[in-house]
């Protein structure tokens, strides 16, 4: 038991000391791709010519007035009575 | 002091209270003041409920608007509880204006108000059913009411009562959409009548949302005439320049913009600086009612316009009546009773009279003002007209296209008419007859044609 707890206790000290090294990482500072000798899979197609297809403008429509009622007008003939 | 004025009035008849002196001298605005300081502290009996209303009869109650609710609950005749039924339908507490106004009895004068107003708290709590019943009882009522009067003015009363009853039920058809009976119930209302006016602009509406635009705009042409110089409505211009623009006729269209923006719109601008100046006064308004036209400023025709339209309400001739019949008494007073009882009654009969001119001045400037406020937004409204136009213009050029009809004036075949219209050509004059009757005969511009070009 006693041999089992020193082995821990020794596991744990070497731990410990491994945990204060820092650890750097790098990264490529310069790469270099050579864009002519890489392949792309696929079919070229060129087209024969350019076209649009026309299509109507959009067209923003004010919402005019219309008068839905004369709620107004029948409160003022109240007020005009008395 | 009041011991001795009661002496010295009721002299002649003793037994009798002051009240009923007054009353007998015909001094019925003091005899109503002196009825309610003699009784208010007493039981309330029928015969105090009778002498109310005869008194009520002469006065009128516009002077009882201001008076206490608790003062007015006390006495129940007719007249005090349409008084509180009208302020409870004012303080939008439905329920309580319908239980007063039902209190109003069968036979009494403000019987046809009531039922109007008792229509309208039906229609504010969308029962359609009842407020078209109603409306048609007041319309009843009012005919049997003028039928019994023998006074000019009084018949006048019943028979605006009775219009406006008429003219609601047209409105309430147009706001359910029903725009062809709206126009048969319209058309009722006679040319003679006081609201017909103003009725011109809601038929045009209504011609309008039927798509027929020519006889929106020859109805609205109507207000061109010099009979009707006094009706002027941002909200009229604003539809000619719609009914224009629908028929695709932009440069009309813009010509109505135009006209209101240069002829109108400074004007306004001028007269509300100047209203404005007089907003709290408390009698500014009243006077200019009583102006000259030669001595108002050129920015102030509008004002007397909206005067002369104000002087048709009911409600200025009961006010002026009122203070008109408040100065007949003072003049009595000072002339044949002795000064003991002209301090005591000339005091509150002059306070009475500034309250009316306060009434009258406090109803001008709300009027006016109301009207003044209209106008930004009809402005607004003719600008983004104005701006639909120059789009739609636009658009012509982008596509290539032009109007199909060059503006070509007027055609027979465009006029739209019932069996019962008859049909004559306008030949530059306004015939009082004819007014309200016009339509314009012009083709509608709206199709398009492809522009040919140069090349082609």
């Amino acid at each position: 038991m006693r041999i089992i707890a020193f082995l821990f206790s020794f596991y744990i000290i070497a731990e410990a000391q491994g945990q204060d090294q820092k650890v750097i990482y790098q990264y490529k500072k310069y790469e270099k791709f050579d864009l002519g000798n890489l392949e792309v899979k696929g079919q070229l197609i060129a087209p024969g010519d350019i076209s649009v297809r026309e299509r109507d403008r959009k067209r923003f429509e004010l919402d005019l007035y219309t008068r839905k009622d004369f709620d107004p007008f029948i409160k003022k003939d109240i007020e005009s009575l008395r | 002091m009041k011991w001795l004025l009661l002496l010295l009035i009721s002299l002649p008849v003793l037994g009798q209270t002051l009240s009923e002196n007054l009353e007998k001298k015909k001094y019925y605005y003091s005899a109503l003041n002196e009825f309610f300081l003699e009784t208010y502290s007493k039981d309330i009996t029928q015969a105090h409920v009778e002498r109310l209303e005869k008194l009520l009869f002469f006065t009128g109650i516009e002077l009882l608007e201001d008076y206490d609710h608790t003062l007015l609950e006390k006495y129940p005749t007719s007249s005090t509880r349409f008084i509180l039924a009208r302020r409870y339908f004012h303080k939008k507490d439905y329920k309580k204006a319908l239980e007063y106004f039902g209190k109003v009895h069968v036979d009494h004068r403000y019987y046809p108000e009531a039922l109007l107003l008792t229509a309208q708290v039906h229609g504010s709590k969308n029962d359609y059913k009842l407020e078209e019943v109603s409306y048609t009882s007041c319309q009843k009522a009012a005919e049997k009411e003028e039928g019994k009067a023998d006074n000019v003015k009084i018949k006048r009363y019943y028979r605006m009562v009775y219009e406006i009853c008429l003219t609601n039920k047209a409105r309430r058809l147009y706001k359910e959409g029903k725009y062809k009976e709206s126009l048969d119930a319209y058309g009722q209302i006679p040319k003679q009548s006081y609201k017909w006016p103003y009725i011109i602009l809601e038929q045009a509406w209504a011609h309008y949302q039927l798509g027929d635009y020519n006889r929106a705009l020859g109805l609205l042409v109507t207000y061109k005439s010099p009979l009707m110089d006094t009706y002027f409505f941002p909200e009229a211009e604003y539809l000619t320049a719609l009914a224009y623009f629908k028929l695709c006729l932009y440069e009309d269209s813009l010509i109505v913009i135009n006209q209101y923006y240069q002829a109108y719109r400074p004007r306004f601008n001028q007269l509300e600086s100047v209203l404005k100046k007089n907003r709290s006064s408390q009698n500014y308004f009243y006077n200019l009612m009583f102006k000259k036209g030669a001595d108002l400023g050129k920015q102030e025709e509008f004002v007397r316009h909206i005067i002369t339209r104000l002087k048709k309400q009911t409600r200025f001739s009961l006010d002026f009546n009122s203070i008109h019949k408040i100065n007949q008494e003072m003049k009595r007073i000072m002339k044949n009773e002795k000064k003991a009882a002209q301090d005591e009654f000339i005091d509150h009969l002059a306070a009475v009279k500034e309250n009316m001119i306060s009434k009258i001045n406090y109803n001008a400037k709300t009027d006016i003002f109301n009207f003044l406020e209209t106008v930004p937004f009809f402005s607004s409204e003719l600008f983004k007209v104005n701006l639909e136009v120059l789009s739609r213009q636009k658009d012509l050029v982008y596509t290539n296209r032009k109007l199909a009809v060059d503006r070509a004036r007027g055609d027979y075949s465009n006029v739209k008419r019932s069996r019962f219209e008859q049909f004559w050509k306008f030949e530059g004059e306004f015939w009082g007859d004819e007014l309200g009757d016009y339509s314009l005969g012009l083709k509608s511009s709206c199709q398009t044609v492809r522009m040919e070009s140069a090349e082609e």
